[in-house]
C-alpha cells in the first residue's frame, strides 16, 4: 500500500514538471528520463543477476537504428514504431542472449562487447541502409491514421516518456519481486547451487538477457526520434561504460537507484559542461569514489540510513550490513 | 605485380602489427592470470607511454630513452594505482568492481593526458637508423616495421624465458594457480601481485612508445587498441601468455589482410573470429573456463 502511495504521488510530480520547468530544459529532462530507463533495464543484469554487460549499448543503439528505420521507411504512427522497434530489438537479442549465456564473469562482459563492436562494425557495412557515419538524419514523428501529433511537440513527447518510464518500471519492478526474480538472485548469489536445485539457470540467464536488451532498446527507440537522427554515437562502446556507471553509482539491484543515477549523470553532465571541460574528470573520480567506498550506491545509501532511523539503534548495524550484502 | 612479393610484405606489416599488439596483450593476460583483474585502463597505460615516449624523444632526442623513460613512469604509475586502489579490494572478491575501477583510472587518465599534453596528436619521428625501406622480392618495406619484428620476437622469448627459467617466473606462475599455497610457504604475494601489475603496465608502455612513430600520440588510441586487445586475451585464454602470442597473431594477420581484401568488414571479421572461438571454447584457445 505504501508502495501504491508513493508510486502515485511520483507519478503526479512527474507530469507537473512541464508546468513548472521552462521549455528550453524540456530537452534536457526527456533526455535524462531516457537514460533512466537504459540504466534500469541494465540493472536487471548488473544488480539482479550479477552479468556485468559490457556491450549494453547494443540494446540503445539496436531500438535507435531499428525505430529510425521503421519511420524513415513507413508511414507509422510513433508509438508503434517504437513498439515494433523493441519487439524486432529483443527478437535479434534473442541469438545474442544465446551466445552470451554460454559464459558468465568476464567472459559475459566481454562478449557482450564484441557484440556491441559487431554492431557498430556493420552500422559501417550496411551504409546503404545506415547512412554509416553520417547516420541517419531527418527522423519524422508521423501522426499516423489516428492523427496522434500530441507527440511532435516536446511537452507531448515528456508525457510519452514519463509513461514509458513508469511502466517499465512497473513490469520490472513485478520481473523482480516474482518467482522468475528469485531465482535470479539464486544465479547471483550462487549459480551452481541454484543450478543444483533443479533450475535451469542458463534458461533464466537467457530469459533476463532478452528482457534486459528489450528495456534497453526501448530507451534507444524513444531517444531517436526525439533527437531526430541517429549516429554511429549511439553505438559507440563509451556508453556501455557510462551507463553502467550510472547503474553502480545509482545502486546496483534496486531498479529505483539506477534511474536516479541515470536522470543524476545527464543532469550533472549538462551542467558541468557548460562551464568546465574536465567533467570526465570529475565524472571518473566520482565513480571510483562509489565503486570503492559506496559499492550500494546512492539509492543505498538512502534507503540504509532511512531504515536505521526508523530503528533503534541496536538493529541499525545488522540492517546496513544487508544492505552491503544484497547490493555488493 | 609480383604476387610472392606482395604476400611477403603483408605477412611482415601483420607480424610487424602483432609485435606491438603483443606489448599490450601480453601485460594483460600477465595481469589477469595472477590477479583475476581485468585491466580496462590497459590501453589508457599503452597510451600514456606513447605520450610519455614522445616526451623523452623531445628532451632527449634519444629514441632509446624514450623506451627506457616511457615504462618506467608508467609501471610506477600501475603500481601506484595497485597499491592505492586496487588492493583495497582484494577482500571483496568481486571482478566487476574491478572491472569498474580501471573503467574508472582509463576515464581520469584519458582527461589528464589531454590536459598534460594537449588535445591534438603529437607525431613521434621515426629513430634515424630505421628510416627508409629495404627491397625484399622488388617490394620496398620500412626498416621501422623489420625493427618492431624483431623487437617484439626478442621480447616474446625474453618473457618466456623469464617466466620459465627464473625464480620470479616460477612464483608468478606458482601465486597465478593458487595463491593461498604460495603465501602460506612464505611468500610475500602482495610483493608478487604489485610487481606483476607493474609489469603489465610497463609493458604496455614500451608497445605504446614502438607505435608512436607509426600512428602518432593521440587521444583516441586508447580505446582502439584496449578492445583489440581484449579480443586476443579472449581469443588466446585469459591468462595464457602462450595464448596471447597466438591471438596476437592471429588478430594481426585478420587486420592486415581483412583490411586489403574486405576493407569495410576488417573490423567484423575480428569479432567474428572471437565469437567462433568463444562459442567452440568458452575459455578461449589455451585458457580454462573461469
Amino acid at each position: 500500500m505504501r508502495f501504491a502511495w508513493t508510486f502515485a504521488i511520483a507519478v503526479v510530480l512527474a507530469c507537473l514538471v512541464p508546468l513548472v520547468s521552462p521549455n528550453y530544459m524540456m530537452t534536457i529532462i526527456v533526455e535524462a528520463l531516457i537514460w533512466g530507463i537504459f540504466a534500469m533495464s541494465l540493472d536487471l543484469l548488473v544488480g539482479y543477476t550479477r552479468l556485468y554487460s559490457f556491450g549494453h549499448v547494443a540494446a540503445y543503439g539496436l531500438g535507435a537504428y531499428t525505430s529510425a528505420l521503421l519511420l524513415l521507411h513507413f508511414n507509422l504512427p510513433l508509438p508503434i514504431a517504437i513498439i515494433l522497434a523493441v519487439a524486432i530489438s529483443s527478437l535479434i537479442a534473442v541469438p545474442i542472449a544465446w551466445v552470451c549465456t554460454r559464459t558468465h564473469g568476464v567472459s559475459f562482459a566481454m562478449l557482450t562487447l564484441a557484440f556491441a563492436q559487431l554492431g557498430y562494425a556493420m552500422l559501417y557495412r550496411f551504409k546503404e541502409f545506415t547512412g554509416g557515419s553520417n547516420g541517419l538524419a531527418g527522423i519524422p514523428r508521423p501522426a499516423g491514421p489516428f492523427g496522434l501529433e500530441v507527440f511532435q511537440g516536446k511537452i507531448g513527447y515528456f508525457y510519452l516518456v514519463v509513461f514509458c518510464l513508469f511502466g517499465s518500471y512497473l513490469l520490472c519492478r513485478l520481473l523482480v519481486n516474482s518467482p522468475f526474480g528469485s531465482v535470479l538472485a539464486g544465479i547471483r548469489e550462487n549459480e551452481a547451487k541454484t543450478s543444483a536445485l533443479g533450475y535451469n539457470t542458463r534458461a533464466y540467464k537467457r530469459a533476463v538477457v532478452i528482457a534486459s536488451y528489450g528495456f534497453g532498446s526501448l530507451a534507444g527507440a524513444l531517444y531517436a526520434p526525439f533527437a531526430g537522427f541517429a549516429s554511429p554515437e549511439l553505438f559507440f562502446w563509451l556508453i556501455s561504460g557510462k551507463v553502467l556507471i550510472m547503474v553502480i553509482v545509482g545502486g546496483a539491484g534496486t531498479l529505483i537507484g539506477p534511474i536516479i543515477g541515470g536522470i543524476f549523470f545527464i543532469f550533472l553532465e549538462h551542467q558541468l559542461a557548460e562551464f568546465t571541460d574536465l567533467w570526465p574528470l570529475i565524472f571518473g573520480a566520482i565513480f571510483i569514489a562509489f565503486v570503492m567506498l559506496a559499492p550500494q550506491g546512492i539509492w543505498g545509501l538512502v534507503t540504509s540510513a532511512a531504515s536505521e532511523r526508523r530503528r533503534s539503534p541496536g538493529d541499525a548495524a545488522s540492517e546496513s550490513e544487508d544492505v552491503t550484502g544484497a547490493s555488493a | 605485380m609480383n604476387f610472392a612479393g606482395f604476400l611477403l610484405t603483408q605477412c611482415l606489416n601483420a607480424l610487424s602489427q602483432a609485435s606491438i599488439l603483443f606489448f599490450i596483450a601480453s601485460g594483460l593476460t600477465l595481469i589477469f592470470g595472477i590477479m583475476r583483474i581485468v585491466n580496462f585502463a590497459h590501453g589508457a597505460l599503452f597510451m600514456l607511454g606513447a605520450y610519455a615516449g614522445y616526451t623523452a624523444v623531445r628532451v632527449t632526442g634519444s629514441f632509446t630513452a624514450a623506451l627506457i623513460f616511457a615504462p618506467i613512469v608508467t609501471g610506477l604509475v600501475g603500481i601506484a594505482f595497485e597499491r592505492v586502489f586496487l588492493s583495497r579490494l582484494y577482500a571483496r572478491g568481486d571482478g566487476g568492481a574491478y572491472l569498474m575501477v580501471t573503467f574508472g583510472l582509463a576515464v581520469i587518465m584519458g582527461e589528464a593526458i589531454r590536459l598534460i599534453w594537449g588535445a591534438q596528436a603529437l607525431g613521434v619521428p621515426t629513430p634515424e637508423a630505421l628510416r627508409g625501406a629495404v627491397l625484399l622480392l622488388d617490394q620496398p618495406f620500412p626498416r621501422y616495421r623489420l625493427f618492431l619484428i624483431v623487437i617484439g620476437a626478442t621480447a616474446a622469448i625474453a618473457m618466456w624465458q623469464f617466466l620459465e627459467r627464473t625464480r620470479a617466473g616460477l612464483l608468478i606462475r606458482a601465486v597465478s594457480q593458487n595463491a593461498e599455497m604460495v603465501h602460506a610457504l612464505g611468500t610475500n604475494v602482495e610483493w608478487v601481485r604489485t610487481g606483476v601489475f607493474g609489469l603489465g603496465c610497463a609493458m604496455a608502455a614500451i608497445g605504446g612508445v614502438l607505435a608512436a612513430p607509426l600512428v602518432t600520440a593521440f587521444l583516441g588510441m586508447s580505446a582502439s587498441v584496449i578492445i583489440d586487445a581484449f579480443v586476443i586475451v579472449i581469443i588466446g585464454g585469459m591468462g595464457s601468455f602462450l595464448g596471447s602470442i597466438i591471438g596476437s597473431l592471429l588478430v594481426a594477420f585478420v587486420q592486415v589482410f581483412g583490411a586489403y581484401y574486405y576493407p569495410d568488414l576488417a573490423m567484423a571479421i575480428m569479432y567474428l573470429l572471437m565469437l567462433m572461438i568463444l562459442v567452440v571454447r568458452p575459455g578461449g584457445l589455451l585458457g580454462k573456463e573461469e
